[in-house]
């Protein structure tokens, strides 16, 4: 694949939801191998950003481009973008009764296989690669046999998206604040789960409050979004500042 | 178990009379709603002044799928025994745009996301029925509730 098309590029990316305006002409380009840190105040649009990449039907487009691997995937349905290579760890992850997370994390699995012309792999297959998965997350196997996300603890929760994220491999990782209400045991757990899982090859977006987060992952950009535009771009050190001065001396 | 969909109105129930001493019974009602439908319970549970100990346990789960539909419980209890023990539980819950999104951003297509939704939330029957007769309940689930999201 050729590096120098990046995996993602966002541009002039406007979004409004209910007539409110929340992307103003938004710009971001990750590449291969890199490691993106989004940071900004509630409410700056750093979900709905992340949402829309992914494919969420409630906002509405009212300019700019989405470019995955050098193509629009304006057009595409979430499935259908999934299936490309993206994917969304949710901020709040979704409880579904009844449904036991293997059955899910195989049906995901299957779908992809399905959408690159392979074969579906039968259950017991399914079970020994979910199980190497496990360790990444440090899950115990019993979490396999729970209903998704259902009676699951915040920390739980976010390690079954991350969980999610090495069995689906994906090219491009969108975190949104998967560090919020994470004990430090938990971040580390997770934060080491993300690194195995980072190749050259791939790009992460992490959308995050603090920076013990990324004293774990070390970002290559961290962004600042404000009032849906990304008002500063700066490397590591940016985390620093931040943590010092507040999001209150971007303003002026 | 109870589906609806499009304009359908359905409105199903069962009742349970306890005549004799030490009877038990249990009601597990699951109500789908979909499209601009609506669903409608209703349960009679008769306890006899006989029925000493005569125990009941009913629940009744309503399942919305959209906006636009709308699903109702009107259980009766009519109690004439005090050493009874009856039990009602109910609930609600809704396949909403987030649930579906969760499962298009996993890669899974509308409506196998549906299908499992729906017979994880049928479980508690299904795995009640002979196994011929469930597998061909799921697939008329799945079939009558062809293109009702959308």
């Amino acid at each position: 694949m050729n590096s120098n098309v990046p995996i993602l590029k966002v541009t002039d990316l406007k979004v409004s939801i209910n007539e409110i305006e929340i992307l103003k002409d938004l710009n971001l380009e990750i590449f291969e191998g890199q490691i993106h840190a989004i940071m900004g105040p509630n409410g700056s649009g750093k979900s709905t950003l992340s949402k829309i990449i992914a494919g969420h039907p409630s906002y509405e487009i009212k300019g700019g481009d989405i470019l995955f691997q050098g193509n629009s995937i304006m057009e595409l349905e979430p499935d259908e973008r999934s299936h490309l290579g993206i994917f969304l760890a949710f901020q709040y992850p979704i409880e579904v009764p009844g449904v036991s997370n293997e059955d899910f994390l195989r049906l995901a699995y299957n779908a992809k296989l399905k959408a690159e012309n392979k074969d579906e792999i039968d259950p017991i297959s399914f079970l020994m690669l979910i199980n190497e998965k496990l360790k990444i997350v440090e899950m115990n196997p019993s979490f396999l046999s729970r209903n998704v996300n259902e009676g699951f603890s915040g920390g739980e929760k976010k390690r079954n998206e991350i969980l999610q994220m090495a069995l689906l491999d994906s090219q491009l990782c969108i975190l949104d604040e998967t560090d919020s209400g994470l004990d430090i045991d938990a971040l580390r757990i997770i934060s080491n789960g993300i690194n195995k899982i980072m190749t050259k090859e791939k790009g992460i977006i992490l959308i995050t409050h603090y920076k013990r987060l990324l004293d774990y992952i070390k970002p290559d950009y961290i962004h600042v979004m404000q009032d849906g535009k990304i008002i500063k771009t700066g490397d590591f050190n940016l985390a620093d500042e931040l943590e010092t001065k507040g999001y209150e001396w971007l303003r002026n | 178990m109870a589906l609806t969909n499009n304009y359908q109105q359905a409105d199903t129930g069962s009742k349970m009379v306890h005549i004799g001493q030490d009877t038990s019974s249990q009601i597990i009602s699951k109500g789908i709603s979909a499209g601009n439908s609506k669903n409608s319970y209703r349960g009679l549970i008769s306890i006899s002044n006989k029925a000493f100990g005569a125990r009941n346990y009913s629940q009744c789960d309503s399942l919305l799928i959209g906006n636009r539909s709308n699903a109702n419980t009107f259980p009766v209890l009519n109690v004439q025994n005090s050493t009874a023990k009856i039990e009602h539980e109910a609930s609600t819950s809704k396949i909403g745009e987030e649930q579906i999104f969760y499962f298009l951003q996993r890669g899974i297509a509308l409506e196998d996301a549906i299908s499992l939704i729906i017979s994880g939330f049928c479980r508690d029957v299904f795995t009640e029925l002979p196994l011929e007769f469930s597998a061909e309940a799921e697939r008329l689930l799945s079939l009558k509730l062809e293109g009702s999201v959308g």
